[in-house]
């Protein structure tokens, strides 16, 4: 006997609203039909009646918890339209913060994780210690969530020395407590049968649907932006990408905590190899016609943005593609066949951010009728609106 | 069971949490929260409202004469404003407790007093 | 001289009656909550009463004054009775237990076999809650709720018997006696101290144990559709479930309300439940939640066989 179980919109192990229907015998998943569309906002839209300028912190609201690697990506790529290379102390100051705020996913993702695993205590635990590195963001940006730090050609405000000694002590703390979870995590007899086996997603699934981000990696396949493509100062930089083979959601587990260890690495060294001047160069109003594509490793996930220009203070169009997309179709394979009390770990464990991957769908809410277009039609559509305008 | 020894260390630690309204945590130096202008010095050059990503400022009146609405529940506390203004006039302060009960207490007037220049901020 | 009935009468409806049950219940309530988040480091009820103490109180006529909507696809009747039944046979036992003196309230050669069959008819009320609300997250909490049961009760059973073994009594008055002339039962049989323990744990629902509620996984499982009134009696009840799990180790394995030289036996009692409800609470802060299928596969690979050794051991 099957019976179709909603996973949402509403439900308490997600945080934001997104639909899975489930369909189970006993206790096993067969079959899930994601569905999106719950929380689109239209960015790409707003975006486009909007200055560069403003449309940083337009972007940087697309993502609550990845909101740096967000506006890394649109300042990119407004950067290589307008043809400029930004200040290389800029560049190791957003390396810094994109690794701060990796840290401060991972350590948020690991409560949420454990939330939905019904450790409480891991939950409050890790939060209480994602507060660190949140006010080590403090200290630099003046904010704790948007740091409102990205501007086109640069960064916005310099890390000075006198902060230097409080942000290696923090990144000492932050290491021990991040050592301590990663010791907690593989001992701890729950974790683990919760954990292990659990989401299991093999190398070639992973390929074929094109995972990012630690999904890919526990996986055992070494793709980072950051290695793969560097941006930023990870040229210079030298660091590991972490990869385990476990393939299930104790595997994501471990690669996230690892990652924290060496976001701390990669932080200690950017500090001690701050290069000296500028951190912003100033940039016309006007951005040149042109094209371009940004690529940034996010804390979930290769983030992509495209920007077109026409010349004018504003974009004619921009494109997100954020990571949490690319990763709900290997979500849907992971869920087949595991339990119905699994559901929440495995998709918990692609670290979902639902409002980032927002896609439009279409309800006439008079016949409750629901569609989406496939790009031809959107192409018809689009050729139509703008030659009527 | 590999929490026990954390769990008994924090039965004798003082929490994590701050008992919020009797307790507060103090703002870091330069955090980027409400702003405030020193309208008596403000030239009216219109670059802080062109510059607001969330159309927080309006402008009203030329020159000298120029006065200031500000919208709280707009403002994304960016602070491009402070950066952007030629004669130093908006201020950042640390007042982060910003929640109000209604629109109109979220909107701040900066009227030029006529005879004295001291600087009037009244809720409307 | 007042007359028998009325100490009776007043014994029933004050103390250790009704009113010092209520107050016991919402006491040990906001015990566990304190406790859960001293563990977990912040403050936890802080506000309402001296430290938060009322809380439990308020949180309970909060709900009474709830709107109470009963689910237009649910069996009504089942529905609105269950909440009642559960809360009624979760308080029962108490009376059972020898809370001020050596003897309790009611007390009957066998009552603990009554005490065993209440509190598996506490979960059979659970079962047809869930049933009767037709939600499907409720319909599988309450799966959930049968399965567990069928995992933990006889190894709680056996773990119960120990005791009454070795006192040859089957009152858990006669046990707490014998206890009084002979040592306390957790030195003689410490697996099954453990045992109950763990047992008693799933039987209150708590974590690692809250299969059937699981917040994250089916929303609150067999509580989904209880609002309101109902649902205060049944946060009610499961307080009544903690005094109670607290007190069956108190009198079964800790010796009851014995002591030597506090003025009261009550007071040696209310300091062995709070031991017990510390340790219930350092459990539900330490372990993830487990799934129905690995609490099935513990209860019957390692707990009843423990039970059992515990047995043997007792019997030679």
């Amino acid at each position: 006997m099957a019976t179709r179980i909603p996973f949402g919109p509403q439900h308490p192990a997600l945080k934001e609203p997104i639909n899975f229907m489930c369909e189970v015998s006993d206790e096993k998943v067969l079959s899930v039909r994601p569905r999106l569309g719950y929380i689109h906002r239209g960015v790409e839209k707003l975006a486009e009646n909007r200055t560069y300028n403003q449309n940083l912190y337009l972007i940087e609201r697309i993502c609550g918890i990845c909101a740096f690697a967000h506006v890394t990506c649109f300042s990119q790529a407004v950067e290589e339209i307008l043809n400029i290379e930004i200040p290389s102390r800029a560049k190791y100051i957003r390396t810094i913060l994109a690794e701060m705020e990796r840290i401060q996913n991972h350590f948020l993702w690991l409560g949420d994780v454990g939330h939905e695993m019904g450790f409480n205590t891991l939950f409050m635990y890790s939060w209480r210690d994602r507060e660190l590195v949140l006010q080590l963001i403090e200290n630099i940006s003046g904010k704790r969530v948007n740091y409102a730090m990205n501007t086109i050609g640069g960064v916005r405000r310099d890390i000075t020395s006198m902060i230097m000694p409080s942000l290696k002590e923090g990144l000492n703390h932050l290491e021990e407590r991040a050592k301590y979870y990663t010791e907690m995590c593989t001992k701890d007899p729950t974790v683990l049968r919760r954990t292990v086996g659990v989401g299991m997603l093999s190398p070639s699934d992973a390929l074929e649907l094109c995972a990012v981000g630690p999904t890919i990696r526990a996986s055992g396949i070494p793709r980072d932006v950051r290695a793969d493509d560097p941006y930023a100062a990870y040229e210079e930089i030298p660091f590991k990408v972490i990869t385990y083979d476990g393939r299930d959601v104790a595997s994501r587990l471990m690669v996230r905590l690892d990652e924290v260890l060496e976001s701390i690495s990669i932080i200690r060294y950017a500090l001690d190899n701050l290069p000296n001047g500028d951190v912003r160069v100033r940039v016309p109003r006007r951005v040149p016609k042109g094209e371009a594509v940004s690529l940034v490793e996010a804390p979930r996930g290769e983030d992509l943005h495209y920007v077109r220009a026409d010349g004018t203070e504003k974009p004619v169009r921009v494109k997100v593609r954020a990571p949490t997309l690319a990763n709900i179709p290997t979500l849907c394979k992971m869920l087949i066949g595991e339990n119905i009390a699994d559901i929440p770990v495995v998709i918990a464990g692609i670290d979902p951010c639902i409002a980032c991957a927002e896609r439009l769908v279409f309800v006439d809410t008079a016949t409750r009728k629901r569609w989406m277009w496939n790009k031809q039609e959107l192409r018809k559509y689009a050729t139509k609106w703008y030659r009527k305008k | 069971m590999a929490m026990e020894r954390e769990l008994l260390k924090s039965l004798a630690k003082k929490p994590a949490t701050l008992c919020y309204p009797s307790e507060k945590a103090t703002p870091v130096e330069g955090i980027r929260a409400k702003v405030a202008w020193d309208i008596e010095k403000c030239i009216g050059c219109g670059l802080c409202p062109q510059i607001c990503p969330s159309k927080a400022i309006e402008l009203t009146g030329k020159g000298s004469e120029a006065e200031i609405t500000y919208y709280l529940d707009r403002c994304l506390f960016c602070g491009e404003c402070v950066d952007v203004c030629p004669t130093k006039t908006i201020k950042t302060t640390s007042e982060f407790e910003l929640a109000f009960t209604s629109r109109t207490e979220a909107t701040i007037h900066y009227k030029r007093s006529k005879p004295s220049s001291n600087r009037k901020e009244k809720g409307c | 001289m007042v007359p028998q009935e009325i100490v009776t009468l007043l014994q029933v409806f004050l103390f250790p009656g009704f009113l010092f049950l209520f107050c016991l219940a919402f006491f040990s309530d906001w015990m566990d909550r304190k406790l859960v988040a001293k563990f977990q480091n912040r403050y936890g009820p802080l506000y309402t009463g001296p430290k938060g103490i009322l809380q439990p109180v308020a949180d309970f006529f909060k709900l009474l004054a709830k709107e109470d909507i009963i689910p237009i696809a649910a069996d009504k009747t089942v529905f609105s009775v269950v909440p009642m039944l559960v809360l009624a046979l979760s308080m029962t036992p108490l009376f059972l237990i020898p809370m001020i003196d050596y003897s309790a309230l009611i007390w009957f050669e066998g009552d603990l076999i009554v005490i065993m069959f209440i509190t598996t008819l506490v979960i059979v009320a659970m079962f047809m809650g869930a049933w009767a609300s037709t939600n499907r997250f409720s319909t599988i909490g309450g799966m959930r709720v049968g399965l567990q049961m069928l995992g933990y009760e006889i190894p709680m059973t056996i773990a119960m018997i120990g005791p009454a073994i070795s006192s040859k009594s089957l009152s858990v008055s006669g046990i707490v006696q014998s206890q009084a002339v002979g040592i306390w039962y957790v030195i003689t049989q410490p697996l099954g101290f453990a045992v109950a323990l763990i047992c008693l744990l799933a039987h209150l629902q708590r974590v690692p144990f809250d299969v059937p509620e699981a917040e994250s996984e089916i929303v609150a499982g067999w509580l989904v559709e209880f609002s309101g009134k109902k649902l205060a009696l049944l946060k009610l009840s499961k307080n009544f479930e903690l005094v109670l799990a607290g007190s069956l180790l108190v009198s079964l394995f800790l010796g009851g309300p014995l002591g030597f030289w506090l003025p009261h036996p009550s007071v040696y009692f209310f300091l062995k439940l709070i031991v017990c409800i510390f340790i219930l609470s350092n459990l539900r802060a330490l372990f993830a939640r487990f799934r129905i299928d690995q609490v099935l596969e513990g209860a019957w690979k390692y707990l009843t066989p423990l039970a059992l050794l515990q047995i043997i051991l007792v019997v030679i």
